[in-house]
């Protein structure tokens, strides 16, 4: 068995090592994609341009008074310990506690996703404190903010979404090359001839995740590097690192399984190499447009943010957010990633009965 | 029974209106080589195909020393070598990176897989190119090279599907002189070729097949004997009207109107008297053939000689 796999992931990197164009596709195109979003759209991700989603637990009008210049009102969280969850997974940007029977003069609390800009925080505390309550500001003084998670100073910047935006992008673009050679490999008789030599199908699919999982891999590392280097040599800000490399790894992992399981049912799907790259190419275009790589989620509307979390892309997103942003912990990534492992296994198991099916 | 025995074996691919095999029974023994014959969409490459597994779903039985085909392998994988008739390898490959991937995955440890490597690349003389991409290579050297992944295992059965379409008749020579090496006393060689004369060349036995039945099948010898005594012709000029009709009326004389003629000849007798013959009537024979037909007439007559494609 490791004889057989250890062929096929050989054959497989020296056929991709020789594919120049499909390198392009998997470093270079997200590498340039890194490097000109994130200075392009610097200035669009400063705070002035950014619209924070709120919500009030107990006073509805509460919310209605202090949306506005930045601050959205969204439906408030079930109760406080769903806000902190909400929080914790960037869903909210803030949550306002207001005790029952509240006469304007106890504590409020503010629950804050830890990337809020300690400016745009201190805006929402003044409009609470002032213009939105609509109160006595001698009285109302009693308002403490709580930070969910670790604080962390910086804001979430265009190069913290960008990287790991595009970092997505290509890692899905494995769909290409995977697919190639299988037509290839189809095309050619070789994949007759390997059934004749009685290798199994599931065998030859697994043969193509170990290489690609590496390449996702190293995508990974070349396109935070590129963060981190590239785009503050080029003017731009310098990305932030995490604090836990182990979470950053599996939020990877996971993105790569569904990527690579993806690659492997347009490859059998698509009957010729034009058609897996229009299958290929444009769903991952369409994912990535969905999905908030194209166009933040933060900025587009509730209804469009809510189609937005079908997209794997999202939930890939919304792991390496989680960890590059948040700064959070293995239970803020476990949703995307048991998201994207089980996208991966539908995804795979299709692969491998629809090839069943044709025989 | 033959080593390799193929019994009421029907196949129809999915959503096809016929059968592309109905009922075919072969015996294939070791030793020699196996020609199958048959015109284009005869059921030859799909015979190849489930006998090397590739398809699935016949019913019948395909036996091997007596034991399922599917069980024997089973037991040996690397039993059976399939030479398909594409160039199925990696273009982008080096000629020795194909010879180690398709070793690889049949489970040659490194040992033997260097060892086997070096002698499939012998054997097919491709030592010189080894270290080439194999979409770079000519077509007869593409042909040597899917041959040659072919042997990596020295399969005690070894199925070649139309091994030397589309080489020079350099590469051609080369690649039947070195079947013709490999049949063995405990080797089953199958070999399918649309060229008569390369069957007639190399083959042992052969089984003419058409509409997935067998038609023909036996030793060459055999099937080549002329029990019908039947005198084929070739004259440097058209026979007299006169001599035609009698040689109709005497001896079934059939005409393709380029100066071949064939009778059926009642006694060897005949023989020296119809070629006195055609002599006195000023018609000299350029070619002759008595006694043994030729099997590209026999495959003719037996496949209707109607186009298939």
């Amino acid at each position: 068995m490791l004889r057989i796999l250890t062929a096929l992931w050989t054959k497989e990197w020296l056929a991709l090592s020789r594919d120049v164009h499909g390198l392009a596709v998997l470093f270079l195109m997200p590498a340039a994609f890194i490097v000109i979003m994130s200075l392009a759209l610097s200035d669009a991700f400063k705070e002035g341009a950014r619209v924070t989603d709120f919500a009030v637990l107990g006073s509805p009008k509460l919310g209605e008074r202090l949306a506005g210049e930045g601050f959205r009102a969204v439906p408030a969280p079930a109760d406080e310990r769903h806000a902190r969850e909400q929080l914790r997974r960037g869903g909210i940007g803030l949550v306002v506690l207001v005790p029952a029977q509240y006469d304007g003069t106890g504590p409020v609390t503010v629950l804050a996703d830890p990337a809020l800009d300690a400016l745009q925080l201190l805006a929402f505390r003044e409009r609470l404190l002032g213009a939105a309550l609509g109160i006595d500001l001698k009285r109302a003084t009693n308002v403490s903010v709580e930070v969910i998670g670790s604080p962390r100073p910086a804001r979430p910047s265009s190069v913290q979404q960008n990287v790991p935006a595009w970092l997505i992008f290509g890692m899905f673009f494995v769909v290409l090359p995977i697919s190639a050679l299988f037509i290839v490999e189809r095309r050619d008789g070789t994949a007759a001839r390997l059934r004749s030599q009685q290798v199994a199908f599931s065998l030859l699919l697994v043969g193509k995740i170990g290489p690609f999982f590496v390449i996702n891999l190293l995508q990974t590392i070349l396109m935070l590097a590129a963060g981190l280097t590239l785009v503050p040599w080029l003017g731009g800000e310098a990305l932030s690192l995490p604090a836990r490399w182990d979470l950053l790894a599996a939020v990877a992992a996971c993105t790569s399984l569904a990527a690579i399981a993806w690659g492997l049912l347009v490859a059998v799907c698509a009957r010729t190499l034009e058609q897996a790259t229009v299958i290929g190419g444009v769903g991952n275009i369409l994912a990535a447009a969905l999905g908030g790589i194209m166009v933040p989620r933060f900025v587009m509307p509730a209804t469009m943010q809510a189609v937005a979390s079908l997209s794997p892309m999202a939930w890939a997103l919304d792991g390496f957010h989680a960890v590059l942003l948040r700064q959070g912990s293995g239970s803020d990534i476990a949703l995307p990633c048991a998201k994207l492992v089980a996208l991966a296994a539908v995804l795979f198991a299709a692969a491998v009965w629809l090839q069943r099916r044709r025989g | 029974m033959g080593a390799l025995s193929l019994r009421d074996l029907t196949f129809r691919y999915p959503g096809a209106n016929d059968a592309a095999l109905q009922g075919l029974t072969l015996d294939i023994p070791r030793g020699g080589v196996f020609g199958l014959l048959g015109p284009n969409g005869a059921g030859k490459t799909t015979l190849i195909s489930l006998i090397a597994g590739q398809l699935r779903g016949a019913s019948g039985d395909m036996l091997l020393d007596g034991a399922p085909l599917a069980e024997a392998r089973r037991r040996a994988p690397r039993s059976l070598g399939l030479v398909p008739q594409e160039h199925a390898f990696y273009p982008m490959l080096t000629c020795r990176e194909n010879l180690r991937f398709f070793g690889g995955v049949q489970g040659l440890g490194a040992a033997r897989l260097a060892e086997r490597v070096a002698a499939a690349s012998a054997f097919a003389r491709l030592e010189p190119v080894l270290e080439r991409r194999a979409g770079e290579l000519s077509g007869g050297l593409k042909r040597r090279l899917n041959f040659a992944i072919g042997l990596l295992t020295e399969p005690q059965v070894l199925l070649l599907d139309e091994p030397t379409v589309g080489v020079d008749a350099q590469s051609r020579a080369f690649l039947l002189e070195r079947i013709r090496a490999l049949a063995a006393p405990d080797r089953i060689v199958v070999y399918t070729s649309h060229y008569m004369e390369e069957v007639q060349a190399i083959c042992d036995r052969v089984a003419i097949i058409d509409h997935g039945r067998v038609l023909l099948a036996g030793p060459l010898a055999e099937v080549l004997q002329d029990s019908a005594r039947s005198l084929a012709l070739r004259l440097s000029a058209p026979l007299p009207a006169a001599l035609a009709a009698q040689w109709r009326a005497r001896f079934d004389l059939r005409e393709d109107g380029t100066l071949r003629y064939e009778l059926r000849l009642g006694a060897p007798a005949d023989l020296v008297q119809a070629l006195q013959a055609a002599q006195a009537a000023g018609c000299e024979p350029l070619s002759i053939a008595y006694g043994e037909r030729d099997l590209e007439q026999l495959f003719m007559r037996l496949t209707d000689r109607s186009l298939r494609d």
